[in-house]
């Protein structure tokens, strides 16, 4: 069954087509439940942000999901399905596992190595897990495996590689530059100057790294007042913040002043005996609000908006550099999940295969056991664990060949080539209470091909003669084990 | 087994040396702390060392060179341990693993003999003097490292000082805590090594040379003013960092030409 991504983001859907494509977490739950009940998926989870809106789906038919689809986004843009294409990309198996790590990991976010992709990975999965369909979850094993270790490779990624550290925006890079003062920013004091949008998702930033005691200064006093109300903060008039500067540690300036605000000699008025201890100022404002010579100050520490974009960009630049190896991390993992995925394929197979050695080995014991009537309990318990070990003995190899050419990408040939050989497509026929064709064992066994297994000829005879030990005194018992030898050893010497 | 437990404890100091300067210029997060462990593993050794050395010579190796800069290294090692973990400050061994490495192969080349002078009380001394040397290689650390963040964040430069090492209030309040530790632990010592001398009277017994007397009393007075450069307040911090580098270069120098005029062994470092 294909796993198959469709979606549009940020390289592909300009944010007028995004914001449309966009869908509510309560939106989740009726989109995806309707592809699963629909038929079209047989297990979906549908992951929308800002940036991207994605559906994953495990479906028999990919071109059917894929339509499904289409028809939801394009009843939302009220727009043809067709013309939806430019927008839209789609990958199938390898591709689109791979895919879902990068986009966990933040390798495909706007921001690289941004940290929240993660979070709303987790939160699409959780919704979808908990929506239930026609027949249960729509989430599966096969998406249900895949997102949970899209999650664990989104924490190797951040963990083990750069990709996810420093500051990729203006409000993270100044409190990393604030940090790096201050250590924690808990129970620091802050004061902001203008209550613009800026300022406000810096201070929101700062709160949550702990900050308290906010100060809000700006020309409409009423403006300051409700930006410090929403942040538990203190509003001052304009006119004074110079006494306000004095109490705290860090001051975020963003007003839309034409001149500085604050001059040295405002600053010194403020200060006169100079800050006492370190004073960190974030200056995001153009034209900038405070005289570069305030940062000469001792124990000031001033940055303006360039300060700020050079701590980004290093950032940036070091989090591309560790691209490659978060990549071959993504690769590594993928290849993993790859090999449970293709596993899955020879599950049947595996299991048809042990069916009916069982129900050989079943029918065998029946017959011979009929025979051997005089054999006390144990003897008859030991003649039972034998035909168990031998069987388990023969399907070994088999079963951990197929299971590697699942791995390797030789599982189609290999599967219907045992199947074929061990006639294991007419099972169901046979499990419908008909009675098993015994003569077919022997055929069987000749034909399986098993050579460098664990079981050989040699070590055959030995097992079956350290098996035996038990009957010496049955002589018929004893003949016929050596019978059954005799036929495993002739089938594996035919196929040498 | 002294000499080779020796051997093994410089051996893994110096990898967490190298480890420490490889992560700095390679910025990767994880090798401080699997450099800590590193020194850990070392002081191990080096206990056991120090364990076998008691055990053979039936005293502690505090008096003769080579024990006595066994033990200040280890000691040293240990407050490294204890401010990476408690200061969260595991890169400061950045500068202290390269010491300790000195210190523990100087001990192990000048060789980890005692010298013969009994030592009874004497031992606390000189115990009370090497937490007080460890407190300023503390700060020495803490204080090289401040004024180099200082100097980035000042200059608007964010490389890998910037990023490697900790912030100012961790590597400033590291240091505050060195001197605070060292201060009157050394100030017992003084105080304790006064009175032996004035109490011993075993003529076979040397007294320390004057020149040694006005490197411990000098040594005291470095960590003294260090921490008065630390009181008031404008640039505390910058002038508690920088008479901390001075004065620990300052102690080292003049420890070096004090020893190399020294015609008496065994009673000093």
């Amino acid at each position: 069954m294909p796993i198959i991504v469709i979606g549009a983001n940020h390289r592909t859907a300009p944010i007028e087509v995004r914001e449309r494509f966009s869908m509510s977490q309560s939106e989740a739950p009726g989109v995806v439940s309707r592809l699963v009940d629909s038929g079209a998926a047989n297990e979906a989870v549908l992951l929308s942000t800002c940036n991207r809106t994605e559906l994953y789906v495990a479906a028999d038919d990919a071109q059917r999901a894929e339509a499904a689809f289409r028809g939801v986004l394009s009843h939302r843009l009220a727009v043809p399905t067709e013309s939806l294409s430019g927008f839209l990309y789609m990958h199938r198996d390898r591709a689109a596992v791979q895919h879902l790590f990068r986009v966990t990991a933040g390798l495909d976010s706007m921001v690289l190595g941004e940290p929240q992709i993660q979070g709303q990975v987790r939160e699409a999965y959780e919704v979808s897990r908990q929506t239930p369909g026609l027949t249960g979850s729509v989430v599966g094993p096969m998406l249900n495996r895949l997102f949970q270790t899209a999650l664990s490779v989104g924490g190797r990624v951040r963990t083990e590689t750069h990709v996810g550290l420093g500051a990729a925006s203006i409000s993270t890079a100044a409190v990393e530059l604030a940090k790096k003062i201050f250590g924690t920013l808990r129970g620091r004091r802050a004061l902001v100057m203008g209550a613009g949008e800026m300022s406000e998702v810096t201070l929101e930033l700062l709160c949550s790294e702990g900050v308290r005691g906010t100060i809000v200064t700006n020309r409409t006093f009423a403006r300051a007042v409700e930006m410090a109300g929403r942040w538990g903060g203190q509003a001052v008039p304009w006119d004074d913040f110079p006494r306000a500067i004095h109490g705290v540690d860090i001051v975020i300036c963003s007003t839309a002043a034409p001149h500085p605000v604050i001059t040295l000699e405002r600053f010194r008025k403020a200060m006169p005996k100079g800050a006492s201890r370190p004073l960190c100022i974030i200056d995001i404002a153009i034209p900038r609000d405070v005289e570069p010579l305030v940062g000469d100050e001792p124990n000031v520490f001033l940055y303006n908006i360039d300060d700020l974009r050079q701590v980004i960009d290093d950032s940036l630049e070091r989090r591309r550099s560790e691209v490659p190896r978060a990549d071959e991390i993504v690769a590594e993992v993928g290849e993993e999940y790859w090999n449970w995925y293709a596993g899955l394929a020879v599950v049947p197979t595996i299991r048809d295969l042990r069916e009916k050695g069982e129900v050989l080995r079943q029918g065998e014991l029946d017959r011979v056991m009929r025979r051997l009537s005089h054999l006390s309990a144990e003897d008859r318990s030991e003649v039972e664990a034998m035909t168990r070990s031998l069987l388990n003995k023969l399907l070994h190899t088999p079963t951990v060949r197929l299971r590697e050419a699942a791995g390797n990408g030789r599982g189609t040939a290999v599967l219907d080539s045992a199947r074929y050989l061990f006639e294991l497509d007419g099972l169901a026929e046979d499990d419908n209470g008909a009675e098993p064709d015994v003569s077919s064992l022997d055929t069987s066994n000749r034909d399986t091909g098993v050579t460098d297994g664990p079981v050989n000829s040699g070590s055959l005879s030995g097992a079956l003669e350290d098996r035996t030990g038990f009957a010496d005194k049955s002589a018929g018992s004893l003949a016929i084990l050596k019978e059954t030898a005799e036929v495993l050893e002739q089938s594996t010497m035919e196929t040498e | 087994m002294i000499g080779v437990f020796h051997f093994g404890s410089v051996m893994l100091y110096g990898i967490a040396g190298a480890l420490l300067g490889f992560s700095f210029v390679r910025e990767t997060r994880q090798v401080p702390v699997i450099a800590c462990g590193i020194i850990a593993l070392g002081l191990c050794l080096h206990a056991i060392a120090l364990a076998e050395y008691t055990t053979e010579w039936a005293q502690l190796p505090l008096e003769g060179l080579g024990p006595s800069l066994s033990t200040l290294a280890f000691l040293t090692g240990v407050g490294l341990l204890i401010a990476a973990t408690l200061g969260q400050a595991s890169t400061v061994g950045l500068v202290l693993a390269p010491v300790i490495a000195v210190l523990t192969g100087t001990a192990a080349v000048v060789g980890l003999v005692p010298s013969g002078q009994s030592l009874n009380w004497f031992g606390l001394h000189i115990v009370f003097a090497f937490i007080g040397l460890v407190g300023l290689t503390i700060a020495f650390a803490a204080g090289l490292m401040y004024l180099m963040q200082f100097r980035e964040l000042k200059g608007k430069r964010f490389g890998a000082v910037f990023r490697f090492f900790p912030p100012l209030d961790t590597l400033d309040r590291l240091g505050q805590r060195g001197l605070l530790l060292g201060f009157p632990f050394l100030t017992l010592a003084l105080m304790l090594g006064l009175a032996w001398m004035s109490s011993t009277t075993n003529p076979s017994i040397p007294s320390p040379a004057p020149a040694k007397l006005v490197w411990a009393f000098m040594s005291w007075v470095v960590l003294l003013t260090a921490i008065m450069a630390r009181a008031g307040g404008g640039r505390r911090g910058e002038r508690g960092a920088f008479v901390s580098v001075v004065g620990f270069l300052v102690v080292v120098a003049v420890y070096l030409i004090v020893r190399a005029g020294a015609s008496q062994q065994g009673v000093f470092l």
